[in-house]
């Protein structure tokens, strides 16, 4: 297909956007956002930088993803030179509709983007962060998946919001969403987040490390069979791949091996501090301060030490 | 209901090394039903028993992925039968390559109802194939999926989504993408294994596959390790509890990190 300039965003029910325009404005000299989420959503895309926005009218009872098919059409018909969408749920489910009808791929773990000759240049981490690669993408549209950033503020300028007719895909119909009875918690804004892995034996243990964490002032988080295999924490707690990916100035990890699919998620961190019983863990080659010991005798007796030094 | 599991047969890149030159060697790394996949198995063994269905596994990728040991490592997960693409041609092709393929032999198993995958593969880690395969097949995909029930004709499926827990009717076909928490998997018996052996395998070449040629031209430019970060790593002996506390307390004041 023949590739115009524009670049595009797929925008579902979230209106975090600002990584999104960023990447779009970088390949694309008009930045068109296409909403398939509520009416709210798109005022708020308005307001992000972009030049237009495709609005698919108001949203029933139908999820995000029964308009993929639709989001596909409009897309595909205006050729654009990248298409872009955040590496969430409905995300993933637009850009798959769009990279099927156009048979392309999609790059995910993507850092950075740039215009070279016909090409768009593309600077990712692959197989779950153990490379990075700088990837050109030619003879069709680039489709980027991304951690989408923030939502445009409340006085930013707007542009018109434009309502195109769209049919969802029938069937499929959301029956009831309820908010999870779990404190917020936000590991990325955090100076110091103290970690805990499978090291941990017992849920009621969780005390133990939370008692590390406020000696610390660090907020507590996990690994991934913490918060997926066993629920001992909140699913917003988990460092990882898939999870969240912090950058405190001090990370002290707990009973956490150092898999790469953990580490990925803390690769920014200012200090790691790991405490582990084995000592062949991968962890304490990745890390500045090492305890090779039992996490029941050491949390307890760094905790003290803490509360001693102030 | 007539459920297909989508799996991946691969290595974790835990075990792979990575040259200075950015290349990726394999040769240490063992593949394996990948990490996230057993719950989908687990979830469609379910849901057959409860709706008196039948569950196909199915994979596609490089030859490797057809061994007797990674047939019966799936068919020891409660497969009634398996089909498999195998063939050098989809060794290292994209995502989008992998979907067309695995909804080409979609279509020729024929009738399916629903199609199941794990969150993401263990070694891409995008979580992007299945939501491909949706769109490849022209049917709903829903990732985040944390529970699947069978209400008559219609499906009550759960999403654990970061604005909530949403609960959703569908009425099929749809491709669902579950969460590594959807179920507690049950680790394959000796049953299970020994059964595995009788059951039947179907391989489909991928020469009789509709699978449309990719468009975009991918190059890599250039791969790099990422950078380490280059770490202290200063190590204390914990056998003395005590004592190691407090050097590693009065090590984090002196780097001014604490």
């Amino acid at each position: 297909m023949n590739v115009s300039s524009q670049s595009w965003i797929l925008v579902g029910d979230d209106p975090a956007v600002s990584a999104l325009v960023e990447a779009a404005r970088a390949v694309g000299d008009q930045v068109t956002a296409v909403v398939a989420g509520p009416r709210t959503v798109a005022d708020d895309v308005a307001r992000s930088g972009v030049d237009r926005v495709l609005w698919l009218g108001a949203t029933g009872d139908e999820p995000v993803e029964a308009y993929a098919g639709a989001v596909a059409r409009i897309v595909v018909e205006a050729a654009p030179r990248a298409v872009i969408a955040a590496t969430s749920a409905a995300g993933r489910a637009l850009l798959g509709a769009v990279a099927a009808a156009v048979q392309a791929p999609v790059l995910a773990g993507v850092g950075s983007v740039e215009v070279s000759g016909e090409s768009v240049v593309v600077s990712r981490t692959v197989l779950g962060g153990i490379v990075e690669h700088r990837t050109s993408v030619s003879a069709g549209p680039a489709l980027l998946a991304l951690a989408p950033g923030s939502a445009a503020g409340e006085g930013a300028p707007a542009v018109d919001v434009e309502t195109v007719g769209a049919t969802p895909r029938a069937g499929a119909h959301v029956t009831a969403v309820r908010t999870k009875d779990v404190e917020a918690v936000d590991l990325g804004a955090a100076r110091a987040v103290v970690a805990v892995g499978r090291g941990l034996k017992a849920r009621e243990d969780v005390e133990l490390l939370q008692g590390l964490a406020s000696a610390f002032g660090a907020e507590l988080g996990c690994s991934r069979p913490l918060a997926e295999g066993v629920d001992w924490l909140a699913k917003e707690r988990y460092i990882g791949i898939s999870g969240q990916h912090i950058t405190p100035e001090l990370y002290v990890a707990v009973g956490i091996s150092g898999q790469l699919q953990h580490m990925v998620g803390v690769r920014g961190a200012g200090t790691v501090v790991a405490v582990n019983s084995d000592k062949a863990a991968p962890i304490f080659a990745q890390c500045d301060y090492g305890v090779v010991g039992d996490l029941y005798q050491l949390v307890p007796a760094i905790t003290a030490a803490l509360q001693a030094a102030r | 209901m007539k459920i297909v599991v989508a799996y991946k047969w691969a290595a974790n890149p835990q075990d792979a090394e990575v040259r200075p030159d950015g290349s990726v060697g394999w040769g240490r790394a063992k593949s394996a039903v990948s990490e996230y996949d057993p719950v989908a198995f687990e979830v469609a063994r379910r849901l057959a028993e409860a709706t008196g269905g039948e569950v196909i596994g199915l994979s596609v990728g490089a030859a490797a992925i057809d061994t007797p040991l990674a047939r019966k490592a799936a068919l020891s997960r409660g497969l009634d039968r398996l089909v498999l693409v195998a063939d050098d041609a989809l060794a290292d092709v994209d995502g989008t390559r992998i979907a067309a393929a695995l909804a080409a032999a979609v279509t020729t198993i024929g009738d399916v109802d629903l199609v199941l995958a794990g969150d993401s593969s263990v070694d891409v880690a995008e979580g992007q194939v299945a939501m491909t395969l949706a769109g490849q097949l022209g049917w709903l995909g829903l990732a985040g999926v944390s529970s699947v029930e069978s209400d008559g004709g219609v499906l009550r499926v759960e999403r654990d989504l970061p604005a909530g827990i949403s609960t959703l009717s569908v009425e099929g076909p749809v491709v669902l993408a579950l969460t590594s928490d959807a179920v507690v998997v049950r680790v394959p018996g000796m049953k299970d294994i020994l059964g595995a052996a009788k059951k039947p395998t179907q391989v489909l070449a991928l020469s009789a596959l509709d699978v449309a040629a990719p468009v975009v031209e991918l190059t890599t430019l250039s791969a790099t390790p990422p950078a380490t970060g280059d770490r202290k790593g200063v190590m204390f002996d914990g056998s003395d509890p005590a004592a190691a506390a407090i050097q590693l307390v009065d090590a984090l004041r002196l780097a001014r990190a604490l």
